[in-house]
């Protein structure tokens, strides 16, 4: 009986092969998207999740009124322990704030991310070095440990696991530090590393006003979290007051909070940051969904189309002693076949699509994996698919009663064209919200690349450095006015300076006070010529001159937005106070966008002596454009002279590639959707094409009749078009407030965006009519040019 | 072994009912070859629709082998088609994607018989009517009688013990026609098979032996063929 039925399937397939291949073809592509989208979802929700404390482990952040961070003091790691006796254990982490370079003789390393790691930290998180965690004792302070590829770069020769002695920093820095092993960094967890810096204890000299650790807590099983945040919060509060060396007022210290964070949200959605790439992700997989959604939608809808065939079978076989169920079930199996095969081909299409794939989301996706969820989940897709687009044709096929199917007249064409119709507008409903979407992402994108930032990063090189140039001296920092004067002696460099932060990354945050009103606002440490080396344009006032000699005690300079955050009139002269210094401000800058797009320019003072401030180390060289080349070379070959600090190794980048960065995820998504639209067109299209193929077949005789009657063959192209016409233009207006709702919310994540423009619905009803014009008259065209003769001929 | 009690069909439009069938009462017992005669429209095929249990009459009682089958849950009903009704059409009905042979073997498959009893029962049927050397052809590859001999063969695989046929002849010239006629009075002489027909073709009525008239819904007459 199974045999028959698939032999029947088999020959029906090959009867209507064209439309089983754009069927099952249309299909394919849909599930290769869904496959790429699912293993990306596995992926990304499941970082860190081969940790066996996965479900235990907690990062502590600290709540201030302005914003939120996982960056917390260390003594507040013991203090935790020793309070609460429901925590596990506590660990301590702090990521490698610059670049190290690491030497053995001639062979050079440079490590972006030399993670530091107390014992408890690495047992929480599950870091291992490859011959155990061991726990540093006695002589020895730290363990280090690096990546096995790091070891190969230093040691090409080495064969063993042995302990190595390496050199850290420039060679004349006679820093030396033993490596006690490898490790291998699992790419697939929060924690990336370059290498580990392993100690017994960590920040055990730091006090309170030193939040540049992360506490990591491993609690007991069922302990009441929620109950817990609120203890660890008045705990926070009361070390805070105790040890109050930063001397917070108590409401300052009330408005301060701390909170749990589990490590399931560490990576898409922190509490201490945003929540875009969870947003963005399930984005995606609805992208996919609604994809795969479609295509089912196609094979729904030509069963349906089918049924006139099939009713004949049906109603013989009813008549020769089926039941309904048995009939059902061949149409399942019918169905499952194509989607088998639909699978297969998806796999094959998801395996050539995958590099690009991978190499546009970051990841390193594969296939064939033993491990992979896929192998569970490829069969629970499978069965789905096949039960949404099999199930209702296999009820409405084999509900046929025979009396009317074997009459002989039977049509299907009137008793489902509601849902046949429903279902097409449905799939042009999506595919009008992902043109408009695409079209909106575009113009927003464009807009982007074409808006004045406030400065210009082209031409600028960002030089990597350890010396710090700090004023006032601390910890060794060296003036950088001898080094600017050698760097303006090679050709083509117009202008350099140095800052503790550059545009497209974080700034710092500050509290500065101007006319008794108090805020946190963003700080830059800078020398002179900043301005000029980035171009920013002065609203009022100077930028610091050397010819000024307060520039370097207490001139300040601030934004448009710092003057609207303190609302001074005629700031230029006024006084703002941080770090016990009063600074004179000197002028004012237009806000230019140092984070992007995203978030609104903040309010930032920009000083060049300030003893709360950050290391100076981040070189800034504009150059000419057609000397770019020579003073890169002559840069190189004289760093070491320069900058004899740090001079040994030159490194430098671009400072538009640095900053474009921000854009990379606007460009990912327009990536995705630009997909995601052409192939919603493209498989409804293929549905679309199927239909129109048998909804004129069914017409052939009312097309016929029509001609013998007189009509013109514009008249018949109309008669066909207009049915689909305005499911169309339906289509169109039912998406409309669809996307404008969806897109306008896209927007509001931008703090600087486009209006929201008519144009893109307006395209996208252009579009999707012509292209059900242009597809429907390609169908139309045979019934048009058929003999009428033939068509009315009695079978 | 039929039974039809006071049968009516009609259906109400606005109100207005308009009869298919009226006050049909008759018997057909066992063996009897009935051919169903009358003008278009006037209820022929709803009438053997109503016998093969395509459809339910509005009013009155039908008895099937002295069950009761006037309303029967479908279950009930396959089962009858399983094991006791075979059907032939006017357009054959065969499954253009199912060569001769599947097509016979077809309700041999629901009906759960066995593989070497299937085999041997379709044998027999394809050399009883001389379609052996067709076995593997699909049903556009055949013409219109050598279809219709298929559906009948079709029909008789099951071993019912009633055939009903609507128009069996209609697409069919004479010749095939009255080969058709002769293989049915066959089958209801030697076989014992009751076999219920409605036919437009006084000659093919005259190859049963009794003729049911009917016009407008109403039994106008009842009369055995004198041979």
């Amino acid at each position: 009986m199974f045999r028959l039925n698939l032999k029947i399937a088999l020959r029906n397939l090959w009867r209507n092969r064209g439309i089983t291949a754009i069927n099952v073809g249309g299909l394919a592509i849909a599930l290769a998207a869904f496959i790429l989208v699912t293993m990306y979802f596995t992926y990304e929700t499941s970082f860190d999740k081969s940790n066996p404390n996965y479900k235990n482990v907690y990062v502590v952040g600290v709540s201030y009124p302005e914003f939120k961070t996982n960056y917390i003091a260390a003594p507040f790691a013991k203090a935790i322990k020793q309070t609460y006796p429901e925590v596990e254990s506590v660990g301590l982490i702090k990521e490698g704030s610059f670049e190290l370079t690491i030497k053995n003789g001639k062979n050079t390393l440079f490590t972006k991310n030399i993670l530091a790691v107390d014992y408890n930290a690495a047992k929480i998180l599950n870091i291992q070095p490859e011959n155990g965690l061991t726990k540093p004792s006695g002589e020895v302070e730290r363990l280090n440990y690096l990546s096995k590829e790091s070891m190969q770069t230093l040691f090409p020769d080495k064969k063993d696991n042995k302990p190595e002695m390496v050199g850290y920093g420039a060679s004349n820095s006679g820093i030396t530090v033993v490596v006690a092993g490898s490790i291998r960094s699992n790419e697939h967890s929060n924690f990336v590393f370059d290498g580990i810096s392993l100690a017994a204890e960590l920040g055990e000299h730091d006090n309170y006003d030193m939040n540049d650790y992360s506490i990591f807590l491993k609690l007991k099983p069922n302990v009441n979290v929620a109950n817990l945040e609120k203890k660890i919060t008045d705990l926070y509060r009361y070390e805070l007051l105790k040890n109050n060396t930063s001397k917070k007022s108590t409401a300052e210290l009330k408005a301060i909070s701390t909170f749990l964070d589990p490590l399931s949200n560490l990576h898409l959605r922190p509490k201490a940051g945003n929540d875009m790439p969870y947003k963005t992700l399930i984005a995606l997989s609805v992208l996919g969904f609604l994809i795969l959604v479609i295509a089912c939608i196609n094979f729904t809808n030509l069963s349906i189309a089918q049924a006139a065939n099939r009713a004949k079978e049906v109603g013989v076989k009813k008549v020769m002693g089926a039941y309904r169920s048995q009939l059902t079930l061949q149409f399942l199996t019918e169905i499952f076949i194509q989607c088998f095969v639909a699978t297969i081909l998806a796999l094959i299409l998801a395996e050539l699509v995958l590099p690009y794939f991978n190499n546009l989301f970051q990841v390193g996706l594969s296939i064939w994996q033993v491990d992979s969820d896929l192998i569970w989940q490829l069969p629970l897709i499978l069965s789905l698919i096949t039960l949404i687009a099999g199930i209702y044709p296999a009820m409405v096929l084999s509900g046929f009663k025979p009396a009317l199917v074997l009459k002989g007249n039977f049509s299907t064409s009137k008793q489902n064209s509601w849902l046949r119709n429903g279902l097409l507008v449905f799939q042009f409903c999506i595919a009008v919200v992902f043109i408009i979407g695409l079209l909106i992402i575009n113009s927003q994108l464009k807009y982007m690349r074409s808006q004045d930032v406030g400065f210009n990063s082209s031409q600028v090189v960002y030089i990597k450095n350890l010396t710090l140039f700090n004023n006032p001296v601390k910890f060794g920092s060296v003036s950088f006015n001898p080094v600017r004067d050698r760097l303006l002696k090679i050709p083509g460099i117009k202008s350099a300076t140095v800052a503790s932060f550059i545009p497209g990354g974080q700034n710092g945050i500050n509290s500065y006070e101007v006319n008794a009103s108090k805020a946190n606002i963003d700080f830059v440490n800078v020398d002179f010529d900043y301005f000029e080396t980035l171009d920013i344009k002065l609203k009022e006032g100077r930028f610091f001159l050397n010819t000024f000699k307060t520039d370097t005690i207490n001139s300040a300079i601030i934004n448009e937005s710092a003057v609207a955050k303190y609302s001074i009139k005629n700031p230029v002269g006024q006084t703002i106070r941080g770090c016990g210094i009063d600074y004179k401000i000197v002028g004012v800058i237009k806000d230019f966008k140092t984070q992007g797009f995203e978030s609104i320019v903040q309010p930032t003072i920009y000083t060049i002596k300030d003893p709360c401030g950050s290391y100076k180390t981040q070189i800034l060289l504009k150059i000419e454009e057609n000397k770019m080349a020579d003073a890169l070379a002559a840069l190189k070959a004289q760093w070491p002279q320069i900058n004899p600090k740090d001079g040994e190794d030159f490194r430098y980048e671009f400072l538009d590639e640095l900053y474009g960065k921000l854009f990379k995820k606007q460009e990912q998504l327009q990536s995705v959707f630009f997909a995601a639209a052409l192939l919603t067109i493209f498989i409804a299209i293929l549905g679309l094409f199927a239909f129109a193929k048998y909804i004129t077949n069914g017409r052939i005789k009312e097309i016929a009749v029509r001609k013998i009657l007189g009509a013109s063959d514009v008249q018949i192209f109309k008669l066909i078009n207009s049915s689909f016409f305005i499911m169309v233009l339906i289509a169109n207006v039912i998406s409309w407030p669809i996307a404008y709702i969806l897109t306008k919310k896209w927007l509001e994540t931008f703090a600087y965006r486009i209006d929201l423009p008519a144009m893109p619905f307006v395209s996208s009803a252009l579009i999707t009519i012509l292209l059900t014009v242009i597809t429907v008259s390609i169908q139309a065209k045979k019934a048009v040019k058929a003999n009428p003769v033939d068509a009315l001929k009695y079978e | 072994m039929i039974q039809l009690n006071n049968i009516e069909k009609y259906y109400a439009n606005k109100g207005v009912k308009s009869y298919i069938l009226r006050h049909v009462t008759t018997t057909i017992k066992q063996g009897e070859f009935v051919s169903i005669m009358g003008p278009s429209g006037a209820g022929k095929s709803t009438l053997l629709n109503i016998i093969g249990m395509l459809e339910e009459p509005t009013y009155g009682t039908y008895e099937f082998l002295g069950e009761d089958v006037t309303t029967l849950n479908e279950r009930k009903r396959i089962e009858l088609y399983r094991n006791h009704i075979g059907f032939v059409f006017q357009a054959y009905h065969l499954i253009d994607e199912m060569t001769v042979y599947e097509n016979i073997e077809a309700p041999l498959l629901y009906k759960k018989i066995g593989s070497s009893e299937r085999a041997s029962r379709i044998a027999d049927l394809l050399d009883r009517f001389n379609i052996v050397a067709k076995k593997d052809l699909f049903p556009n590859q055949l013409s219109g009688g050598q279809q219709q001999l298929v559906g009948i063969a079709r029909a008789l695989a099951a071993q019912p013990s009633i055939i009903l046929a609507d128009e069996p002849t209609g697409n069919l010239q004479s010749a095939q026609a009255d080969e058709i006629m002769n293989l049915f009075k066959k089958l209801n002489q030697e076989d014992g098979i009751t076999i219920i027909q409605v036919t437009h073709s006084e000659k093919n009525a005259t190859y049963g032996n009794r003729i049911l008239h009917i016009a407008d819904g109403v039994v106008k007459d009842d009369v055995k063929v004198i041979v």
